[in-house]
């Protein structure tokens, strides 16, 4: 090649370029230029290695031009780079501002169950307090639903639990109580337990009721005089405090369950009308919460614990029933009927 | 069991206030579950007694008589009734009187007629009248005027000695506490409730009475009837008495009226006696037709051989060999405890009664009743434990009755085969044990205080041991920790201290936050998003840029490991953007992330620290099939996150999206930002596209990256994780469009809001947007806003005409008020 056929194809290098380069709006565009003209097989890169073969003489002039040449367009074209983003975010400036009202995007978020969620919650609470949880079975025998828990056969305290019995002799638990029993024939104090767990009685499914419910049976055994009633008062407290918030006022009343004595049941002031008086509470100000007592020593000795050097209390909650005073509702068939628009709002 | 206030003041003169009652019965394990007030349907009703009666001059069926209401005066007045007789004592409506509407139940009704006047009825003047049952909303006799019995006395008001103004308490009895299934039971406990002395109830004759102590199979002397119990493992007690010379007829109004009260229907004159002194004593006793019983012999017995019995309900039950029944000298005549027999039931021509009055084992009784499922007043209460002294009481207080009521007479000496002889159980108490299971000290003699008043006696011994003697009434009382219930039941346990276990530790405010991060986690995740953790330090030249929501200045390091890592980070938004180029330079195509974490700021001088939620967002979301053109990350999709956390806290309606040109976040892009504010006034965070500038400096392609900062502590102060739920309506709604034009700088937020102010009262349940348009077909300037109405009432379907006018009502209001046209 001769140098001025170098020449010449340096200056259609250049002018093919520059106007490729005024025609680019884009910086894929420009890019694409770079490439085409600078890039390691480029046009004028090819030149400048082709240079090699020219005679030494003529080296440094058409070298020089084409150095020239290079530094030129690299110019252009990094100004013309940064020219099309200033104008790209100029345009994205220039828009119209977004009407921030309008809607998010819908995630269709799935929900869990309001009585899963309560119930964690309520685990969640117990297991800071420093209570294991322990999970026994729902068909259980008529011993650890009632006889070790001090239900005499025949006894009227059985009518309060309508139960449902399963072929074999067996039954469907009345409540987790039998938790008190499973855990404690196995094991030896000190003791601090929860036991959530389905119960079933013969109820049909109504505003009050349902066949299948659940409940968290609670108990702590220790040597007699480490737990009193005054801790199972300082606990439920707690509980409830911690559950319904700091504010809830608490009571208990005198009551009788057939496995714990002295036995209570411990209401927590009105959440609704704040004690007033409403169709919730019934009037009373006061919303029944649970059920709680010492564990009777005839439940101690049937677990082969001695009344005299063991004592411990004991407590069994609805959790529907905590969830629907949680939720202000009454209809504990909303829970069962899995109605979506219900099941929405949590 | 349902407890009259006028009843329970037989034995206790004076009673505090029913409320009163009620909450410390229900503190102290006897829950009352209503107080019914009963109020009477009349006023200005007393007592007369008629003096003379005389055929009225002009009316062949009228009577008029001088009557004598006491103190009162005397009056005479104008009869109609067939009944009226000189010496009677009857109801007299004195002039003024008001009387019960027609038709009126006695009790709810608070309505009263028009006042009695005084009358001239065919010539004679009559100052007020002498009324039937029915005339007082009693009864619906009005055969003829009502008769009282002499235990009233003329001028005597007649609501009063009828208790028709009174309380009844509904008190759920729990099954241990039988003793409590009567009005004395109860008296005995608002007794020891209030510290008030019970009077004892009147039992004016004492009978002569003999009797067995051990299985009599002798017919007793001079009793017309033997007893005897063959099955004493199940009938340790049997006390009977014959009456003659009975006249069975309908009861005195009071009775009635209390059994009434008390839930229980009234038959007659010897089976309500019979039923009122269960209530009030609580011994269920049983009245046979003396003449019906053959052999004049009494067996409790077990069924055996005998196989069949015909009750009072006129059901023929199968009996089982163990069931106890009573027989006479040829079969079974009652099954024991649980219902009569029909074929020695009180009938109207009965004159010679024989009164039972026993004790049945609690089991056999729960057993029978069981098994056929029949649950009578009496098998309740012995199921439940009657006293086990209390038969002689109850039948000598029968008696009286019958003899002042039913007119009989004891025929021969009560007869009463003991066959066990009760002797009161000691326990023993310790005071420590008592403390050991309430967890307070109580001295000996606060113990002692405390079961007297509950009617248990008490000897005290050495080494602070006491040993009570319980009543025979209280056989729920088995062992001591029986004994630590009723020392501190009284007053609803309310001096055992709450007191906290030692390894047990008190829930705390952190509980709570962590309740709620966990619940904005829960969200965040399931939006697709991952959390990330960063560095809490920065460089000098990040915090200022990113300025963060709070505080002036950052917080220096003093002996940093790089400049870079020089200050405290006062924003979550670097370490979220560093996290996004990381990933991009390892060829991430998109980047959905979130932090929960801390920032540090200087406020007034003061080093402080608080929790913020950072989320940032770019590129395409994991939504769609393969093929299918997936959403790309923008301000919308970002909002939508956030939405979800929001509504997740109960904060969805109290945070507004707002765009404030004033206040922009300077590295947000200017048109593509939000503040969030929380109750209008307070700023939760923001939420925008970062800059364009900063974008071009991360060298990414055109699609945004949306950022958002939230002030967690206001999330976690103001968010809740109560929900108020509203229980899914019954009736289904209608739907109406409406389509605004309005001008395009209109927020649709706004729009929104109108629209659904505007439909307040109107039976609008939400307002939902579905389309914003904006383009040739409009003028310039201008968007359609199409908003999806929903209707719906509470308590029925609506109509197409009713919602077509209630949906123009609110079209019209939405129009003026954004000037607005319709579409």
């Amino acid at each position: 090649m001769s140098t001025s056929t170098i020449r010449e194809r340096l200056e259609e290098i250049r002018r093919q370029a520059l106007e490729a380069l005024s025609q680019s709006l884009e910086p894929a565009q420009v890019e694409s230029v770079r490439v085409r003209v600078l890039g390691r097989n480029g046009e004028l890169t090819e030149l400048i290695r082709s240079l090699r073969s020219l005679p030494e003489h003529e080296r440094p002039v058409v070298g020089q031009l084409a150095n020239q040449l290079k530094r030129e367009l690299e110019e252009r074209i990094e100004a013309l780079a940064r020219e099309l983003r200033r104008r790209r975010i100029e345009q994205s400036l220039a828009q119209p501002a977004l009407d921030v009202t309008l809607p998010g995007m819908e995630f269709g978020r799935g929900r869990i169950h309001p009585l899963t969620q309560i119930t964690g919650q309520i685990l969640e609470i117990w297991t800071a307090m420093g209570f294991e949880v322990a999970l026994t079975p729902d068909i259980e025998d008529d011993f650890h639903n009632f006889g070790a828990l001090n239900f005499p056969p025949d006894h009227p305290a059985r009518e309060m639990q309508d139960t449902f019995f399963l072929e074999g002799g067996r039954l469907l638990r009345t409540h987790t109580s039998n938790g008190q029993i499973r855990v404690m024939e196995r094991r030896r104090p000190p003791l601090a337990v929860v036991c959530p767990g389905t119960c079933y009685r013969r109820d049909e499914l109504s505003v009050r009721y349902s066949p299948m419910f659940s409940q968290l049976e609670g108990f702590m055994v220790d040597d007699f005089g480490k737990v009193t009633m005054a801790h199972l008062k300082g606990t439920l407290t707690e509980f409830l405090r911690a559950f319904f918030g700091p504010e809830a006022d608490v009571r208990f009343r005198a009551s009788f369950f057939p496995f714990t004595e002295p036995s209570a049941e411990t209401d927590v002031r009105c959440i609704f009308c704040k004690g007033a008086g409403c169709r919730v509470c019934k009037q009373s100000g006061w919303i029944e919460i649970l059920g709680c007592g010492m564990i009777h020593p005839n439940v101690l000795r049937a677990v082969g614990y001695d009344p005299q050097k063991h004592a411990g209390f004991a407590f069994g909650m609805g959790l529907e029933r905590l969830a629907l005073i949680r939720l202000g509702v009454e209809d504990m068939r909303l829970f069962f009927e899995n109605d979506l628009r219900f099941l929405a709002q949590f | 069991m349902r407890l009259p206030v006028s009843w329970l003041r037989e034995f206790i003169p004076v009673v505090p206030a029913p409320e009163q009652i009620a909450e410390r019965l229900s503190l102290a394990g006897l829950e009352v579950e209503t107080i019914d007030r009963i109020r009477p349907a009349f006023s200005g009703v007393v007592v007369a007694k008629v003096l003379r009666v005389e055929r009225h001059p002009n009316a062949d069926r009228l009577t008029v008589c001088e009557v004598d209401a006491g103190p009162r005066g005397q009056f005479r007045v104008v009869c109609g009734a067939p009944n009226v007789r000189p010496g009677m004592m009857s109801a007299l409506a004195l002039v003024g009187a008001r009387l019960a509407p027609p038709k009126s139940a006695n009790r709810t009704d608070d309505e009263l007629g028009a006042p009695v006047g005084a009358a001239v009825i065919r010539g004679v003047e009559s100052q007020g009248m002498l009324c039937s049952e029915r005339e007082l909303g009693l009864s619906d006799d009005h055969s003829g005027i009502i008769t009282l019995d002499d235990t009233a006395s003329p001028g005597d008001d007649l609501a009063t000695i009828l208790f028709l103004d009174d309380h009844v308490l509904d008190v759920a009895v729990t099954p241990n506490r039988g003793d409590c299934l009567s009005i004395l039971g109860l008296a005995r406990e608002v007794a020891a409730l209030f510290g008030l002395r019970l009077k004892r109830p009147r039992l004016r004759a004492r009978l002569p009475h003999r009797s067995r102590g051990e299985v009599a199979d002798r017919v007793q002397d001079d009793a017309p009837i033997s007893v005897e119990i063959s099955a004493p493992d199940l009938c340790p007690r049997y006390a009977a008495l014959a009456m003659d010379g009975v006249t069975i007829g309908r009861s005195a109004l009071w009775l009635r009226r209390r059994l009434m009260l008390c839930g229980m229907r009234p038959i007659n004159n010897v089976v309500d006696v019979t039923n009122y002194v269960m209530l009030e004593m609580g011994q269920p006793l049983h009245a046979f037709d003396l003449d019906r019983l053959r052999d004049a012999r009494i067996v409790v017995r077990r069924a055996g051989q005998d196989r069949e019995l015909e009750t009072l309900d006129h059901v023929r039950r199968m009996l089982d060999p163990d069931d106890l029944v009573i027989a006479d000298g040829r079969g079974p005549v009652a099954l024991a405890g649980v219902m009569g027999g029909l074929e020695s039931e009180v009938s109207d021509s009965t004159k010679r009664i024989l009164l039972e009055s026993a004790f049945f084992e609690p089991r056999t009784i729960a057993r029978t009743s069981r098994r056929f499922g029949l649950v009578s007043e009496a098998s309740y209460r012995f199921e439940r434990g009657v006293d086990p002294k209390g038969q002689v009481d109850a039948l000598v207080r029968a008696s009286v009755l019958m003899r002042e009521l039913a007119g009989g007479r004891e025929m021969g000496k009560l007869i009463d085969v003991d066959v066990r002889r009760f002797v009161e159980p000691e326990i023993e108490v310790s005071l420590e044990r008592v403390e050991g299971l309430l967890g307070v000290k109580l001295s000996a003699a606060e113990v002692a205080r405390r079961l007297k008043g509950l009617g248990i006696n008490v000897k005290h011994k050495k080494g602070g041991r006491i040993i009570a003697s319980i009543p025979s009434f209280r056989l729920d009382l088995r062992e001591e920790a029986d004994l630590v219930e009723e020392i501190a039941r009284l007053n609803g346990f309310s001096d055992v201290p709450a007191v906290r276990c030692r390894p047990l530790r008190e829930i705390t405010v952190e509980d709570r936050r962590r309740q709620v991060t966990d619940t904005l986690r829960a969200c965040l995740v399931g939006c697709g998003l991952f959390e990330v953790a960063t560095l809490a330090f920065a460089s000098a030249e990040q915090n200022r840029s990113f300025a963060g929501l709070a505080g002036s200045d950052a917080i220096r390091i003093i002996n940093p490991l790089s400049t870079e890592f020089g200050e405290l980070r006062r924003s979550l938004i670097p370490g979220l953007v560093a996290t996004l180029r990381f990933n991009l330079n390892r060829e991430a195509q998109a980047c959905h992330v979130f932090e929960i974490g801390k920032v540090f700021y200087l406020e007034a001088g003061e080093l402080k620290e608080a929790q913020r939620l950072g989320i940032l967002s770019y590129g395409e979301l994991a939504l769609g099939k393969l093929g299918e053109r997936r959403p790309q990350a923008d301000f919308f999709t970002a909002k939508g996150m956030v939405e979800t956390c929001l509504t997740s806290l109960g904060l969805a309606n109290k945070v507004d999206f707002v765009r404030d040109p004033a206040h922009c976040v300077s590295w947000l892009h200017p048109g593509r930002q939000a503040r969030l504010s929380l109750e209008a006034d307070r700023l939760l965070g923001y939420i925008g596209e970062l800059h364009p500038e900063l974008a071009s400096e991360l060298d990414l392609d055109d699609r945004p990256v949306v950022v958002c900062e939230l002030d967690l502590e206001q999330l976690i102060a103001y968010g809740s994780l109560r929900r108020n739920v509203v229980p899914p309506p019954r009736f289904p709604s209608v739907r109406r469009d409406l389509a605004l034009v309005v001008d395009r700088d209109v927020p649709v937020g706004q729009v929104q809001k109108v629209v659904a102010q505007a439909g307040e009262g109107l039976m609008l349940e939400s307002v939902e947007l579905f389309d914003v348009y904006e383009g040739a077909s409009l003028p310039a300037g201008k968007k359609s806003v199409a908003l999806s109405c929903r209707y719906r009432a509470k308590d029925r379907t609506l109509t197409d005409a009713e919602v077509n006018q209630i949906h123009a009502q609110l079209a019209a209001q939405a129009v003026r008020q954004l000037g607005a046209t319709l579409r």
